[in-house]
């Protein structure tokens, strides 16, 4: 029968059967991505926190408000009127934790891109240079990687007597970089060994363009995740820096701040409402943008099938 | 091998001069110094202070200020703190066995539980009970430790009552009684638990993906082809290959653990060297907090090396040098 079915199809008429079109490895990796139910529950819950936090004014009150004390409304229990009870000042809880979302996200997020940039640049021009360049940088992040992160932070943070959060993002971005530089710099290294790169390279492309263009796209998913790595643990440096006092100033509310309160045991042991809320909100934000960084390392990965 | 450790150490000299100027600079980069704020009180007179900084040698030129700090260091002498006013040595000293023994409390937890976890989920992976524990770690590795540390305290010595919630021995206890062994272990638990428990996400991890990858090995078909239990196959041949490189993971942690332990130990206010970190930052105590900003660099330092010596050991493929 087949061959009868072939001969009376004459080619112009049928319409060529087209091959079946070969996945980019991006849309194979969200394809991948978008069927991990926990990185996708993940990824709507964060989603909903920073929305949240985005709309903190709109939602509640002006930041303003929020610093406001309010004598009459101290320690409140929560209630229709305040969702989360007020602090010991009066101060709105709910209000507090969105208002402090947007504050601790937007650092993170900051420190984040901050780093991952001075980690990509360092790294690409290291493993692509090769030679005394990745020499003298790499000898660089190693004498860098000795500080032990949180005491210097400290040390650093204490220097700036005009303690702003432009400061912070610029303490914690010097002393976190050097862990995305070693890993991009392995990548590049491997990369660069590829016909393609040789043939830029043979064709007149500039060591810029070269890295630019044509390596970083394809080492582009470990800098995702590692960015992902990353975001989650400067939610937590941001958080335990202004828990000790050694972060945001104390007037801008964050979740490190409002952590802060708890540190009086009368707080802690009969005012469970302004604690509990930033470290909840807190947890599961870490615990999620954990979870997108798995699902995400898994969807990158072509050896893995889930 | 002990020709690389001492190369390593031989190299080290010059990191640890540059680390000096790193510190020295930073603190004299600090605003004020420790006579600013932290003078008596009841003499507030200008010619006075200027009299003091004069003495404490703080007008001299930067580099004569390094160069005699450094000797001091070198000797082992890190000067006097301005606030307690004794030799910082003497004040590390009586700080750091607190330390030393949260430190230690806390491997022994991470070590305990990651090593029951790990075998557990490596034996039974993709049991209920494997899915349990991952659902452990993964919340273990997103709280923060001073959240862990607050919700410990709220159950653990506010609620339940079992343990105090700071400090590191009860008041009135004599050194050297049981009473006093006793207060000491209650006021550590706490803290040692936060710290500890919170870090075996990595180590049962690793731990169970070699046990899994090691029982489809030849060696481990070949122990259930002669007949050997199950259990045993699991306890004697397949653990004991797959505890060793956990080992390696030790010398990255001593310096985490000072390093975790200046919020661990804030929090609980125990009186150790992270706590007494903070309070020197705040009091501009700089004798104090550069001699530990040094001590914690050296260790990483230290650490680093023995992590790798400790490779090498574990795995005689890799060759160091």
């Amino acid at each position: 029968m087949e061959p009868s079915i072939s001969q009376q199809t004459s080619p112009g008429l049928v319409e060529p059967v087209k091959p079946p079109k070969s996945q980019s490895p991006w849309a194979l990796a969200r394809r991948k991505f978008l069927r991990n139910k926990i990185a996708m529950v993940s990824l709507v819950f964060l989603l909903i926190v920073c929305a949240m936090s985005i709309l903190a004014e709109p939602l509640t009150m002006p930041v303003e408000e929020t610093a406001k004390i309010n004598l009459t409304q101290m320690s409140k229990e929560p209630s229709a009127e305040h969702y989360f009870g007020t602090d010991k000042s009066g101060r709105d809880v709910f209000a507090r934790t969105l208002h402090g979302g947007k504050t601790s996200l937007l650092l993170a997020f900051s420190i984040t891109i901050s780093v991952i940039t001075i980690g990509t640049l360092v790294g690409a021009t290291a493993g692509y240079f090769g030679g005394w360049v990745d020499n003298a940088l790499m000898r660089f992040t190693d004498f860098m990687m000795n500080f032990p992160f949180l005491l210097f932070v400290i040390v650093l943070k204490s220097i700036f007597i005009e303690s702003s959060t432009g400061t912070l993002i610029f303490v914690i971005s010097v002393l976190s970089w050097t862990g995305t530089a070693r890993l991009v710099r392995s990548k590049v290294m491997a990369e660069k060994e590829n016909e393609y790169i040789m043939s830029a390279v043979s064709i007149g492309c500039s060591a810029p363009k070269t890295i630019f263009k044509h390596l970083l796209p394809n080492v582009m998913s470990t800098i995702i995740v590692q960015a992902t790595i990353t975001l989650a643990a400067m939610i937590v440096a941001e958080t335990g820096l202004s828990f000790l006092g050694f972060g945001v100033p104390i007037n801008i509310p964050t979740w490190g701040n409002m952590l802060q309160e708890a540190r009086s045991p009368d707080v802690l042991t009969s005012k469970w409402w302004i604690w509990i809320p930033p470290a909840a909100v807190l947890t599961f934000t870490i615990l999620s943008i954990n979870f997108i960084g798995e699902g995400l390392k898994d969807a990158f990965n072509p050896k893995s099938n889930r | 091998m002990l020709q690389y450790t001492i190369r390593r150490l031989i190299g080290m000299i010059p990191i640890i001069f540059l680390i000096s100027v790193v510190v020295f600079s930073l603190a004299k980069l600090m605003p004020g110094d420790a006579l600013s704020g932290k003078i008596d009180p009841l003499n507030s007179d200008p010619e006075y202070i200027e009299e003091m900084r004069d003495k404490m040698g703080l007008n001299d030129p930067i580099p004569v200020q390094y160069v005699r700090w450094m000797s001091g260091v070198v000797q082992g002498d890190f000067g006097d703190s301005f606030v307690h006013k004794r030799p910082v040595m003497e004040l590390i000293g009586d700080r750091l066995p607190n330390t030393i023994i949260l430190g230690i409390a806390a491997l022994l937890i991470t070590y305990l539980l990651a090593f029951l976890m790990g075998r557990y989920s490596g034996r039974f992976a993709y049991s209920v009970g494997d899915y349990l524990i991952s659902a452990f770690n993964y919340l273990a590795l997103a709280i923060p430790s001073f959240v862990a540390a607050l919700v410990a305290i709220y159950v653990f010595a506010i609620n339940l009552g079992w343990v105090p919630a700071s400090g590191s021995i009860g008041s009135g206890v004599e050194p050297g009684t049981l009473d006093y062994y006793l207060s000491k272990a209650k006021h550590t638990v706490l803290p040692a638990l936060v710290l500890g428990a919170m870090a075996t996400a990595a180590y049962t991890q690793f731990l169970r993906n070699d046990m899994i990858e090691s029982s489809r090995k030849d060696y481990v078909r070949t122990a259930r082809a002669k007949g050997t239990k199950e259990s045993a196959i699991y306890n004697k041949h397949i653990l004991r290959n797959s505890i060793i490189p956990i080992v390696t993971l030790l010398g990255f942690d001593i310096a985490n653990l000072f390093g975790g332990a200046i919020i661990t130990e804030t929090i609980f206010t125990y009186p150790g060297i992270g706590y007494l970190f903070v309070e020197s930052v705040n009091a501009r105590d700089y004798s104090v907090m550069m001699a530990i900003a040094m001590m914690l660099t050296i260790l990483t330092l230290i650490g680093n090396l023995i992590a790798d010596l400790l490779y090498g050991l574990v795995d005689p493929r890799i060759r160091l040098s």
